[in-house]
């Protein structure tokens, strides 16, 4: 009977598509339109814990003239776009130096192998290695480079927020590495090959040939971290300070008062970081569009 | 409709489906009622019944009595505990009151919460309790229930919303080979000693538990203890006493922090920090919650032998904690079970004798073969016993002068935008 029906009924090829998607749009419709929309409503002053719901616009006003809030936008920006430089620049050089010394597939390997290591376990190990009382602090300390620990400048709960930075740098700069040597191609070294071929020095080629290959992606590479380490949490609340703390910290922070009516404040710093974060996809999507059409 | 078109439409619907879904999912009937004057009947209810409770789980030793002693005595009562280990407390009520704003009047996750203070008093707040229970609990009759710190959790009434398990005393713990016992005669000499050797000292910034009564310690010094005791009692600190001790004490803490752990310049985010500081030698000395947690700590060589702790002359601070129980948990009858063997006096023993935790029931009330054995526990050189912790306890504020010494500490101190 089944197998009869089966035969009988087939989806068109539409609804096929969306039956197809259903999962995928199910947790995309739930888990972030629902709770994107729940942090937008309660921003604007939908309480139904405390049973007063007022729309207002107070919480973003509260937000955007708060001195905490700007310094800790400074931070953020700070650590981000250092970190997505760094991983960027880092991440280049290492998948041209692969390239160039061979041995591309064990290194990729091991690249991958970072990638897996989740970073909550990177910010624990960064802090076991930069901390005062941690590796580095006491090989100095051992090697007589400093008179006592708590000589050597602090790397973790910093105020420039290096800690941070060493963090994400570590963990992303395989990741753009991985972009990057996927990239570099049979048909990059080709086109280096003729550009040699018609008297192209060895920086020429880098100059005119490799990084322009190498842009577009590495570009929507750091697009993603730089989404990615904006929005990012157990990083700087393991290795940064209560105070400058970034938005994610800081909005947390304010999700946890034990006085409820600072909700709003929280969900309106989340709803800013959901807009920073999405101007960055958007970015991403026009560097990806404008990498295919070269490409074709 | 053209193709994308129909692929948002579909979007769309699916969407307002699922919001629709988690708006209305778990219903609105009721919990099923307990009636807690009927014991029997209650036990009878918590068969079978599997309690997740929601604790603090940073402390190992009381992690093991919880899952032996305590699992035990349940599962005779047919009663499974599955502990769930939290960092902050604040997670376990934001559970909650997240079910709660989905309208899951029943069936919720979170059966009991170790909880007390600022966390309970949002949890009142928010009017997400069950209440009314814990005076018919049978081992109630060991706790009294009339005591001001077991009848009022940091000012806000209990009235039978949670029921009391344990206490907690604030002590100073140091390294006995970095400072004498002069160093820690009194908050003045604690300071002083701070300036002669830089950077051995912090606490948690607050809004941490441990680093908010570690600021409210430097305040009560600058009050003195009369003052604090009778603003417990009459209802909270006049705003004017407030602001000028309050500047008075921040003063003070500006001047010497400079002296602190990094120089005062930034604080640890947590308690677990601070500690670990002191087990890696980094800092000599951090003020504590859990002062009965240290001899085992330096029995495993976590903390120096050295490690001794006291009371600073301005006294302690103390409070009781207390298991509640949401209004929506699915296993509430198991939890309250839980709640009473919390309360049998055998297993407030068993605690103290594994964790150096205070018991809260009355020991004058208990079996005195069993009182005898409570003054007979040794908890090794570096621990005070409770009548030295607890001879000068001091008694915790209401929640929003709490809430408003971290807000003021946090702008004026670890801001420093006086």
């Amino acid at each position: 009977m089944s197998r009869v029906r089966a035969t009988t009924w087939r989806p068109g090829p539409r609804l096929r598509v969306v039956l197809l998607l259903t999962p995928a749009l199910l947790v995309v419709g739930v888990f972030v339109v629902g709770g994107v929309l729940q942090a937008v409503l309660q921003s604007l002053g939908f309480a139904p814990v405390v049973g007063e719901s007022q729309w207002t616009l107070d919480a973003y006003r509260r937000v955007v003239t708060d001195p905490v809030v700007h310094d800790s936008l400074l931070l953020t920006a700070r650590v981000s776009v250092i970190s997505t430089a760094l991983a960027a620049v880092l991440g280049t050089a290492l998948a041209l130096l692969v390239r160039r010394l061979g041995g591309r597939r064990r290194l990729a390997a091991l690249f991958h192998g970072t990638l897996a290591v989740p970073h909550l376990v990177g910010a624990l190990a960064i802090g076991l290695l930069l901390s005062p009382s941690g590796l580095l602090s006491r090989a100095a300390y051992r090697l007589g480079l400093v008179d006592s620990v708590q000589d050597v400048p602090a790397l973790t709960q910093d105020a420039f927020g290096w800690g941070i930075i060493a963090e994400y740098t570590w963990k992303e700069t395989p990741f753009v590495a991985v972009v990057a040597l996927a990239a570099l191609s049979r048909r990059v070294s080709d086109l280096e090959d003729v550009a040699s071929t018609l008297g192209a020095t060895r920086w020429q080629r880098l100059r005119e040939v490799t990084l322009p290959v190498l842009a577009p992606p590495v570009a929507a590479a750091s697009v993603l971290v730089l989404a990615f380490v904006t929005a990012s949490y157990e990083v700087p609340r393991l290795l940064g300070r209560p105070y400058p703390a970034t938005l994610s910290v800081e909005a947390f922070q304010r999700y946890r008062d034990i006085d409820l009516t600072s909700r709003p404040e929280a969900m309106a710093l989340a709803v800013v970081i959901a807009l920073l974060t999405t101007l960055a996809a958007l970015a991403y999507l026009r560097l990806v569009g404008g990498l295919t059409r070269r490409s074709l | 409709m053209t193709r994308p078109a129909r692929a948002i439409a579909a979007t769309a619907a699916l969407t307002a489906t699922a919001l629709l879904a988690t708006a209305c999912g778990g219903g609105q009937e009721e919990a099923v009622a307990v009636d807690t004057s009927d014991w029997d009947a209650v036990l009878a209810q918590a068969e079978g019944q599997s309690v997740d409770w929601y604790m603090y789980g940073g402390d190992q030793r009381l992690n093991d009595f919880v899952n032996g002693e305590v699992a035990d005595r349940l599962a005779e009562l047919g009663v499974t505990l599955n502990q769930v280990k939290i960092t902050d407390t604040a997670e376990a009520v934001n559970k909650v009151l997240g079910e709660q704003q989905a309208g899951r009047t029943s069936g919720g996750s979170v059966d009991a919460i170790w909880v007390n203070g600022e966390n309970f008093a949002t949890g009142v707040q928010a009017d997400l309790w069950a209440c009314g229970w814990t005076a018919d609990l049978p081992n109630a009759r060991y706790v009294d229930l009339d005591d001001p710190a077991v009848a009022t959790d940091f000012g806000v009434p209990v009235q039978g919303c949670e029921a009391a398990w344990q206490q907690a005393s604030s002590a100073l713990v140091y390294d006995s080979a970095v400072l004498d016992e002069a160093d820690v005669e009194s908050v003045e000499s604690l300071l002083e000693w701070a300036a002669t050797d830089p950077g051995r000292f912090t606490h948690p910034a607050p809004p941490d538990f441990t680093g908010s009564m570690a600021v409210r310690t430097f305040l009560y010094d600058t009050l003195g203890a009369d003052a604090v005791t009778a603003a417990a009692e009459g209802g909270g600190l006049a705003d004017e006493d407030y602001e000028q001790a309050r500047d008075e004490t921040f003063a003070r803490l500006l001047d010497a922090s400079d002296d602190f752990w990094r120089g005062g310049e930034t604080y640890p985010v947590s308690q677990e920090e601070v500690e670990k500081l002191y087990a890696d030698g980094e800092i000599s000395a951090f003020l504590t919650y859990g002062p009965g947690a240290v001899g085992s700590l330096v029995e495993d060589g976590v903390f120096p032998e050295s490690t001794r702790t006291t009371v600073l002359s301005v006294g302690n601070i103390s409070n009781v904690s207390f298991v509640g129980v949401p209004a929506n948990a699915e296993d509430r009858a198991g939890a309250m079970v839980l709640a009473d063997v919390l309360q049998d006096p055998e297993v407030q023993l068993g605690l103290y004798e594994a964790t150096g935790i205070f018991p809260v029931v009355d020991l004058d009330t208990v079996d005195p073969a069993l009182a005898e054995r409570f003054a007979a526990v040794d908890a090794g050189p570096s621990v005070l016993s409770p009548e030295e912790l607890t001879a000068d306890a001091l008694p915790e504020l209401d929640s929003a002068t709490l809430a408003r010494i971290e807000d003021d500490w946090r702008a004026q101190v670890l801001r420093g935008t006086g």
